[in-house]
């Protein structure tokens, strides 16, 4: 049989023209993330139903998935294009799911020594956590210095049993201990110079912000009033502190949330959060803010505490209506109108307006605004030669996911300065992604109803700490990362010089996509390019490709792939079978056929076959295929109309077949909830291909 | 634009029969838009060529392809010279216009048409064409409204409609408008219906010269002199 050789002399003028580098754009959920995680990677992968490559995805950016997948406040799916359409992808419940479903608590981490100056890392919250991961990855040797009696900072003393189980946490620290980090609990640090004297080159200070701050009214250190942080680490180390019936949170931050949902989840009847804040201006996020309310927390905006009554017992607490927050320049500065008062009878009054940093005085370090630690912006140096610092001591109270970057990012500059590096600044090395969706665009898009990530009734919430957010379940959670719309994935045109402006692609574009621009070229712009593929795979010129290289050769390779196998095998009839990679289609329906390898069949996992293009079945036939079918995902596709195209193709290479001399029978498509059964359809088409080939055995041993 | 149509399989087999090595051409202009001989139409001629030889087991030839910008001006077969030189024919996707010039260029190689051009044309909708022009050499759309009677009426006819004409259908063709009635209702709503009423004396097709020749360079002596 005629062996052909890969095409490289096609394409005129391709060699010079070819650019073979990735294209894609970053896409907005990427650009939002603080790690820069690949977003649109693991969740297309989660679609294919690989998890344990999409959770390798997660772990390959972010050193504690299962941490954030509890309790990153997920700027990606603010900035995700899908909530022009519906709603955006949930992307935190799809990395839950990947970590719960791909095994992450199994994956063992290990590190080896090939540095021998040692590393003190001082607090052991999410930033020291991180830092000393990374730095273990670089092969230093790390101690952490933690002051509590159990590691973990602010996640383990401040978030609360529902938002993120201790166990979580236990796991990620057993890992560091694995990896071979040595951490000393109950070890409070209270002069650098010694940790310096026990041979420590560098120190990283991390010490978080765990000072709450004082309202300095009257009546403040009354019994019964207690600041939110000493209250939340005393539920979190395992005490039940009574709060009485009636409670009330002052503030409307994160924290003041927290602790009026945890107070709820003790003895309280009724808890009262109170703000200066207007409802929208509260920085807590808005889907906790959402929660409490849910579970029967009665929201105050708009008031100013006066005065804590009580008479050695606590009794009230009264204030004044606050009638502006901000100044006019955004500042803080807050005005009352002492006419409008109110008051909250309570026996427990829990401050929750911001925390800061203690830094100890011995520690020697330059304090800025809010007592926080003065770094370099880029070095992370302090004014002391050999200590860093980062977290929430240096930024004030800020998020998990922030913590990690600022930990990520300390360990390569503490490397640079062991090994007397200049430090380097990281490009960006993806233009990002920009502009919204088109009205046009939006239209085209399927609609789908996401269903919200499983969560416990607010009723039975408050009745226990069990972590509130639950897990998808396989099909949800496959269902939903198909929604993701392959932002900055798209197509472009390879060449404007190769593109004879024939507007195949502008007709065939299901989204509206492609234009013509003033001076007559086609331009397809990114933002709203859906990544499909119609029109890579209808281009005349070929002159259209995927900005990701992998997309390009996909199938090519996979093809390949299989008739290597299959002509090692040597099974006959051969039948190869493009099959839609997505969603349940790809991994329940067909998976059978993967496993049984039955008789003779070969799947090309193709990511929508749409963008199975005529050569790839002809190539299936010239390389010996008896049959060849092509299996789409049918009614779960993204898309509405992608069985056309391939319909089209089809009968394009039928034709061919007929004139070829072979029964254009040999190529089916299957599309299920139109066919029927595909596994069943997949029987008979064996079985017709069996009698075919049996027929031209039969015909040649005639000729002969 | 030239539209054309690819060769049913079993000629283009028959043609390149005798030769050994086949460079199969494409070409990026017209033949891509039209979708007969683009780069995709090369490749997937080329694989069709190569299943059906496989499936055959008769015939030995090998095959190789390659895309041109645009087959009809020599400066653009200049690349090919590498190219030609171990084969043993060209089969060529451009239109009648390309395997000539391919022919003129390498006059020791045997070029083959893979098409037959067939018309100039528009793109009606995705995959369907229509033709428009005859290229005549006289052209009256001035007059008719921009719509060519000459192609467009199956007659060819320059004073209509004739009496084939019902409900807007041509006699010949049902599905198809008569072109002078929508000449008529064009003329209507440019308001010069008056131009239905001149009669066109019938046109002497043979008075045209063959083959036709432009010039529109001014026909200037280079080595004149700055006088």
């Amino acid at each position: 049989m005629y062996l052909p050789t890969i095409n490289n002399t096609r394409n005129y003028r391709a060699n010079r023209m070819e650019k073979p580098l990735d294209h894609s754009l970053m896409p907005p959920c990427q650009a939002a993330c603080p790690l820069h995680m690949e977003i649109g990677e693991y969740v297309d992968l989660v679609a294919q139903g690989k998890i344990m490559e999409a959770l390798q995805v997660i772990r390959n950016d972010n050193p504690f998935p299962s941490i954030c997948a509890y309790v990153c406040n997920r700027p990606c799916e603010d900035a995700c294009q899908r909530s022009q359409v519906d709603k955006p992808v949930p992307i935190r419940a799809l990395k839950r799911f990947a970590v719960e479903f791909g095994g992450d608590r199994m994956i063992q981490a290990k590190a080896e020594t090939t540095h021998s100056e040692r590393v003190a890392i001082v607090g052991s919250g999410p930033a020291g956590l991180a830092v000393a991961y990374y730095l273990r990855q670089l092969g230093y040797p790390v101690t952490i210095f933690e002051a509590d009696s159990e590691p973990g900072g602010m996640l383990r003393v401040c978030i609360p049993e529902y938002r993120l189980p201790q166990k979580i946490i236990d796991v990620e620290i057993q890992r560091l201990t694995q990896m071979g980090v040595e951490i000393r609990t109950n070890t409070r640090v209270v002069s650098l110079d010694l940790v310096f004297d026990m041979g420590y080159k560098a120190i990283f200070v991390t010490i978080g912000a765990h000072q709450s701050r004082r309202l300095g009214i009257e009546g403040e250190d009354s019994p019964g009033v207690v600041d939110a942080i000493a209250f939340l680490r005393e539920v979190n180390l395992g005490l039940k502190p009574s709060v009485g019936e009636r409670v009330v949170v002052v503030g409307g931050g994160n924290v003041a949330i927290d602790a009026a949902r945890t107070a709820l989840r003790l003895d309280a009847r009724e808890v009262n959060l109170v703000c200066l804040e207007s409802r929208h201006e509260m920085p807590a996020f808005e889907s906790d803010i959402q929660a409490a309310v849910d579970e029967g927390i009665i929201l105050n905006c708009s008031w100013g505490p006066r005065v804590i009554a009580g008479d050695g017992k606590l009794t009230g607490i009264e204030f004044v209506q606050c009638t502006s927050v901000f100044d006019t320049e955004g500042r803080f500065s807050p005005s009352f109108d002492d006419s409008i008062k109110t008051s909250f009878a309570a026996d427990t009054v829990i401050i929750a307006i911001g925390q800061v940093p203690r830094v100890p005085e011995d520690f020697h370090l330059r304090i800025g605004r809010g007592s926080t630690i003065q770094v370099d912006p880029v070095t992370l140096t302090t004014n002391r030669a050999g200590v860093f610092a980062g977290g929430d001591a240096v930024t004030g109270p800020a998020t998990v996911v922030e913590a990690l970057v600022s930990g990520k990012l300390a360990a390569s500059r503490i490397d640079d300065y062991l090994q007397h590096r200049y430090p380097r600044v990281d490009k960006e090395a993806r233009e990002r992604l920009t502009g919204d969706l088109l009205p046009k665009t939006i239209e085209m898009i399927r609609k789908t109803g996401r269903p919200e990530p499983p969560s416990l009734s607010p009723e039975a919430r408050v009745k226990d700490f069990k972590p509130v957010e639950l897990v998808y379940d396989w099909e949800d959670a496959i269902n939903e990362a198909r929604s993701c719309l392959r932002c900055g994935m798209g197509a472009e045109i390879l060449s404007q010089d190769k593109c004879a402006t024939c507007l195949t692609c502008l007709r065939a574009c299901p989204y509206h996509v492609p234009y013509l621009d003033d001076s007559g070229t086609i331009q397809i712009p990114p933002e709203q390019c859906q990544a499909c593929g119609i029109c890579v795979a209808q281009c005349p010129a070929t002159a259209i490709v995927l900005r990701k290289p992998y997309d390009r050769r996909h199938i090519t390779e996979e093809l390949d792939h299989i008739l290597k196998s299959a002509a090692e095998s040597k099974s006959k009839p051969l039948i190869v079978g493009f099959c839609c990679q997505y969603g349940l289609f790809g991994t329940g329906t067909l998976a059978g056929l993967w496993r049984e390898a039955k008789a003779g069949i070969w799947i090309v996992p193709v990511l929508c076959v749409a963008k199975v293009e005529t050569d790839h079945i002809l190539r299936a036939f010239e390389m010996g295929a008896e049959g060849v079918f092509i299996a789409g995902c049918g009614e779960q596709c993204a898309r509405e109309n992608t069985a056309s195209w391939v319909r089209q193709r089809v009968e394009k290479v039928r034709k061919v077949l007929a004139q070829i001399g072979l029964e254009p029978e040999r190529l089916q498509t299957l599309v299920p909830d139109t066919n029927g059964d595909p596994a069943e359809e997949v029987d008979k088409f064996v079985e017709q291909i069996g009698v075919f080939y049996l027929a031209s055995v039969i015909m040649q041993e005639v000729k002969r | 634009m030239i539209v054309a149509e690819q060769k049913p399989l079993e000629e283009i087999r028959q043609i390149i029969t005798p030769y050994q090595r086949i460079l199969i051409l494409g070409c990026g202009t017209c033949m891509t838009v039209c979708d007969a001989g683009g780069e995709r139409e090369v490749s997937f001629l080329h694989n069709t060529l190569r299943v059906a030889q496989a499936r055959s087991e008769n015939g030995s030839h090998t095959f190789s392809e390659y895309t041109l910008k645009r087959q009809c001006d020599p400066e653009f077969l200049d690349v090919l010279v590498d190219k030609v030189a171990d084969m043993d024919a060209v089969l060529s996707l451009g239109c009648g216009i390309g395997v000539q010039a391919v022919a003129e260029r390498f006059p020791e190689l045997p070029v083959l048409p893979g098409v037959n051009t067939s018309f100039m044309g528009t793109t009606k909708e995705m995959g369907v064409w229509d033709e428009r022009c005859a290229a005549c050499g006289d052209c009256r759309l001035d007059e008719t409204g921009g719509i060519c009677p000459i192609t467009r009426c199956t007659k060819g006819i320059l004073n209509g409609p004739c009496a084939g004409t019902k409900n807007g259908k041509c006699e010949a063709n049902k599905d198809m408008d008569c072109a002078w009635i929508l000449i008529y209702k064009r003329l209507e709503s440019l308001q010069q219906l008056e131009k239905m009423r001149r009669y066109y004396p019938p046109r002497n097709f043979r008075t045209i010269p063959r083959p036709k020749r432009i010039i529109s360079k001014a026909n200037i002596d280079v080595g004149g002199g700055n006088g």
